[in-house]
């Protein structure tokens, strides 16, 4: 409890530090669906969606909703070992401006220890435009989960999440780095329902000169599995 | 929004409330709680004082305590029953570390079943009277312990592809193995 109150204090630390540079704040709302298809398929639907609430852009600085965007995903995926997991998926955005339609392919590995276990995800997309060229981008992240409740997480308990996500991009031969750093407490309800709360800490534009940018989203997750 | 927020609310409070019925346990106790008899047999055999965590076990039958700690860098878990007698002991070992009655049958058992397979655990079980377990942790005796084997290994064949807990005896021979089920990545993957 300690570790998630210091995390969530370092959060709000570097969001203060960085008022030169552009912050935002908002509420990030996320679902997915999953099910078996055959026996080792599966398939995930996923829906998040970003609704800003402050913006340091914004002339007088006060809190002015915005819906920023809603992203819907489908993915088909292959459990190879008990381990390792390969998906293919295709995104849908929809945004003020062009919706746009987004191709991932991913693996993710599970790591298991004592009492905590990681998952490594790897993670390319492709992002089409109508009128700019194709935007590419390559994602790593790793999640840790810890119960907080005994070594094993049982139906009731709750457990603890951390993750970073490091991803490259490029368009027109430009590129740009982003760090998402992410921290929630979850609610562990049974394996096929859990519920993740917390605040997620994404910082971009970093090879941009100038443009520096801070976005803090309160963020909640539902995790079904039929 | 606050619309939103309301029925995310509702759905989970909902499900929440549906999902209580529970049948594996386990969880962190004080030592408070522990019998005295308990800590009493593991204060003789382990002697020296140790970092010990407590856990209260349950599998909807057997009810256990059981306490984690390390010696020799290996990690100990020994089980008693809610009255604090010692029941087993369970030692967490490497693969060189099987002993040699039993590994040429373990891996005897591997080889002809599988096309692949890696060792995940592997812990090495005694069973047996409470002075018996004593000995074997002072005196690294083992008279009068059943002594099994219980393996945590990935398996591959043509058709399956499945993590296994086998049990095997101290000749190496497999009693029993169950698959193992990995709790969802749904949170971790997406």
């Amino acid at each position: 409890m300690r570790i998630y109150i210091s995390i969530i204090g370092l959060l709000f630390f570097s969001s203060f530090y960085a008022q030169e540079n552009r912050t935002t704040f908002g509420l990030f709302p996320e679902a997915s669906l999953s099910y078996k298809l055959l026996k080792n398929y599966s398939i995930t639907h996923k829906f998040e969606s970003q609704h800003g609430f402050y913006d340091t852009e914004n002339l007088n600085e006060e809190l002015e909703y915005e819906h920023t965007l809603t992203d819907l995903q489908t993915f088909i995926g292959r459990r190879i070992t008990p381990f390792i997991k390969v998906d293919i998926g295709y995104q849908y955005r929809i945004e003020e401006g062009e919706n746009t339609h987004r191709t991932i392919q991913q693996v993710s590995i599970l790591q298991r220890e004592s009492n905590f276990r990681i998952g490594h995800r790897v993670r390319i997309d492709q992002t089409f435009f109508k009128n700019a060229s194709l935007l590419f981008r390559a994602r790593y992240r790793i999640k840790g989960q810890i119960p907080l409740q005994g070594e094993s997480l049982d139906n009731g308990e709750n457990y603890l999440t951390v993750s970073n996500e490091l991803i490259y991009m490029i368009q027109s031969g430009e590129d740009d780095l982003e760090n998402r750093l992410t921290t929630a407490l979850g609610f562990y309800i049974d394996d096929k329902n859990k519920f993740e709360i917390g605040l997620d800490y994404r910082t971009d534009d970093y090879l941009v000169e100038n443009r520096f940018r801070h976005r803090i989203w309160l963020k909640f997750g539902y995790y079904k599995t039929l | 929004m606050t619309y939103y927020l309301r029925l995310l609310f509702i759905i989970f409070s909902v499900t929440y409330g549906v999902a209580q019925e529970k049948n594996e346990i386990e969880k962190r106790v004080k030592k408070d709680e522990i019998p005295k008899q308990a800590k009493e047999w593991l204060k003789d055999a382990f002697e020296q004082k140790r970092r010990t965590k407590w856990y209260y076990q349950t599998d909807g039958v057997k009810e256990v305590y059981e306490a984690k700690l390390k010696q020799n860098k290996h990690l100990h878990s020994v089980e008693f029953d809610l009255k604090g007698n010692v029941e087993n002991i369970e030692i967490k070992i490497k693969e060189n570390e099987i002993r040699e009655e039993a590994y040429q049958g373990i891996f005897d058992y591997f080889k002809s079943n599988y096309t692949r397979y890696s060792l995940k655990k592997i812990q090495i079980q005694y069973t047996g009277e409470a002075d018996d377990l004593e000995d074997l942790i002072d005196e690294d005796e083992i008279e009068n312990l059943v002594i099994n084997y219980e393996i945590e290994y990935y398996g591959k064949t043509d058709k399956n592809n499945t993590l296994w807990e086998g049990l095997f005896d101290a000749n190496g021979k497999l009693i029993e193995k169950r698959s193992v089920k990995l709790k969802l990545t749904d949170n971790l993957d997406y």
